[in-house]
């Protein structure tokens, strides 16, 4: 019985040494670029600028002296890498500006008490004081879903330094609005695969509020779900990333649910006209959300883009485009 | 350092599969002509899940049982994501009514989505202190899962948006603890049970997206 027992005994350690110990070389979760892209503080390579005391990814394109369109993605804490065809504005004679927003993407982390509503406004501004050339240049603003959001807060306390907005499918601005919104977004099925998508990774990863490659990672695989079988918001497949910011996604929608906002107090004040996008294939978005909540505005001009879900600058951008095009030149 | 708990770990696991019990049983039902214990569950646990299990009483003194179990969730890939976990547990002491037992599992679990593929070996760690009579039972557990080494490989569409990324074995992954209240009622050889608590990542502030757990399941004790 003892022979048996220490046999016993051995053969499991043999097995566990042997995956641990031999050839199979292993990794940290939490090793810098392991399994999340560095960021600028990690690769000098990556373009970069300072601005409000933080490092941003950030690039522009096109002739800087043309009407500067700032591009602010979507999350908070995704990238603007699924942003990328609008690009194309440069050759249409705007000077585009690109940047990840703080602890998003590829820009530089910071710990959670780092993040508010106010310093994403500050960045935003200090993004617009580091590529404007001149104070006649105009500035418009294209945002997606949370960047549609930080656009319209931005709007509101500055509606004279703004010429122009395209607004995509925002949760709201308010936040029972995006309350609501993100219920009907992540409308969970108990019996769809995009559940288990979304959670069954929380048994075998899991990582201290400091670790932030390995919450950047959880985050970028529970974003299967999004594209999931039946996903309410219409994706028809994956949007590429660089990392999602997982630190600031959850410390700024704390805030929105301890503290609330609401960036529609000073909108009327807003005249010029703000094309607002809503995708044809998003269920949780819809026509009918897409007029309330675009009434915030004084002067809209609605559009539904055909043929794509919520990501509609990178499934729909050739629907976007001359939409946009249009837009931005009657304003230009 | 790792090396030695490994070993721990390795030793701990070969006594649990020796020595262990099932965790939702009562005690006090347990009879030496029927044996073996089948269970059949349903629950939340990471996911909206289904379960088989298999136990068998061992004949020794103290009631003991030696278990696996086999769990997936729902959704339209059934074999993608599952969760096996080999061991049992024992009662370590009773005062009256009042039981103390202890149980030891490993686990292998798996996850796919679109965009990767885990496959791990972790261990699962549990107190339970209850009230145990022939017909009913409840109880208070304290658990730790730990999620101790897991292959990960990255999909082609993970690949494509950073072909930096690793595959590879990842030591250590992860750890939840786990407590909560579980209750069970015998009817003839049968056993409904109920068990429903909460989780908490190993730094003790972190959650997981879905931080509690349930399970509703019954037991048939029977005799080959």
């Amino acid at each position: 019985m003892k022979l048996k027992t220490s046999f016993k005994k051995i053969a499991l350690m043999l097995i566990i040494a042997g995956i641990t110990f031999t050839g199979c070389k292993k990794y940290e979760l939490g090793a810098p670029g392991n399994l999340v892209p560095k960021t600028v503080m990690e690769d000098p390579s990556l373009p970069s600028i300072l601005v409000n005391n933080t490092w941003l990814h950030a690039e522009a394109y096109g002739n800087p002296a043309d009407p500067m369109v700032v591009v602010l993605h979507g999350g908070p804490g995704n990238d603007y890498r699924p942003m990328l065809n609008c690009k194309e504005l440069a050759l249409d004679g705007y000077y585009v500006v690109f940047y990840d927003q703080r602890g998003s993407g590829l820009s530089q982390r910071h710990s959670k008490d780092v993040y508010n509503m106010k310093i994403m406004f500050d960045d935003l501004s200090g993004v617009i004081k580091y590529y404007r050339k001149s104070p006649s240049q105009k500035v418009f603003f294209i945002g997606l879903s949370w960047g549609a959001m930080l656009a319209t807060g931005y709007i509101n306390a500055n509606p004279g330094d703004i010429h122009g907005a395209i607004i995509a499918e925002p949760g709201g601005f308010t936040f029972d609005d995006v309350k609501g919104y993100v219920s009907r977004a992540r409308k969970f099925k108990l019996f769809d695969e995009g559940l288990n998508d979304a959670l069954y990774t929380d048994q075998i990863i899991t990582g201290k509020q400091n670790e932030h490659e390995i919450l950047d990672y959880k985050r970028a695989l529970s974003s299967a779900y999004a594209f999931s079988a039946g996903n309410t918001e219409g994706y028809t497949g994956p949007v590429p990333f660089w990392r999602f910011g997982a630190i600031v996604n959850s410390s700024l929608l704390e805030i929105g649910r301890k503290e609330g906002f609401n960036w529609t107090t000073n909108l009327t004040q807003y005249k010029t006209k703000v094309l607002f996008l809503y995708s044809e294939l998003s269920t949780a978005y819809g026509r009918e959300y897409a007029q309330k909540i675009s009434s915030a505005y004084p002067n809209v001009q609605l559009e539904q883009i055909n043929g794509s879900g919520h990501d509609m600058f990178f499934f729909g951008w050739n629907n976007v485009h001359p939409l946009a095009l249009n837009y931005l030149n009657s304003l230009k | 350092m790792k090396k030695i708990a490994l070993s721990i770990f390795a030793t701990l696991l070969f006594h649990a599969s020796e020595n262990a019990t099932a965790q939702s049983v009562n005690w006090r039902s347990l009879k030496s002509d029927q044996p073996h214990i089948a269970d059949l569950h349903v629950g939340l646990d990471n996911g909206f899940i289904a379960g088989i299990g298999y136990g068998h009483k061992l004949k020794i003194k103290q009631p003991a049982l030696i278990n696996a179990e086999f769990s997936i969730p729902f959704g339209k890939n059934l074999t993608d994501d599952f969760k096996a976990k080999l061991g049992g547990g024992a009662e370590v002491a009773r005062i009256e009514n009042v039981s103390f037992s202890v149980g030891v599992h490993g686990i292998f679990r798996r996850y796919q989505s679109e965009l990767v593929r885990l496959a791990g070996f972790g261990s699962e760690f549990v107190a339970v202190a209850g009230y145990y009579r022939p017909k009913w039972y409840v109880a208070g557990e304290f658990g730790f899962d730990k999620a101790i080494i897991t292959h990960i490989k990255n999909s082609p569409i993970m690949k494509e948006y950073y072909p930096g990324g690793q595959d590879g074995w990842y030591i250590p992954t992860g750890g939840n603890f786990f407590y909560g209240i579980k209750s069970g009622l015998s009817i003839k050889n049968c056993e409904l049970y109920v068990k429903m608590g909460k989780t908490i990542s190993e730094d003790l502030k972190t959650t997981a997206t879905l931080p509690v757990y349930c399970q509703v399941g019954a037991n048939v004790k029977f005799n080959l």
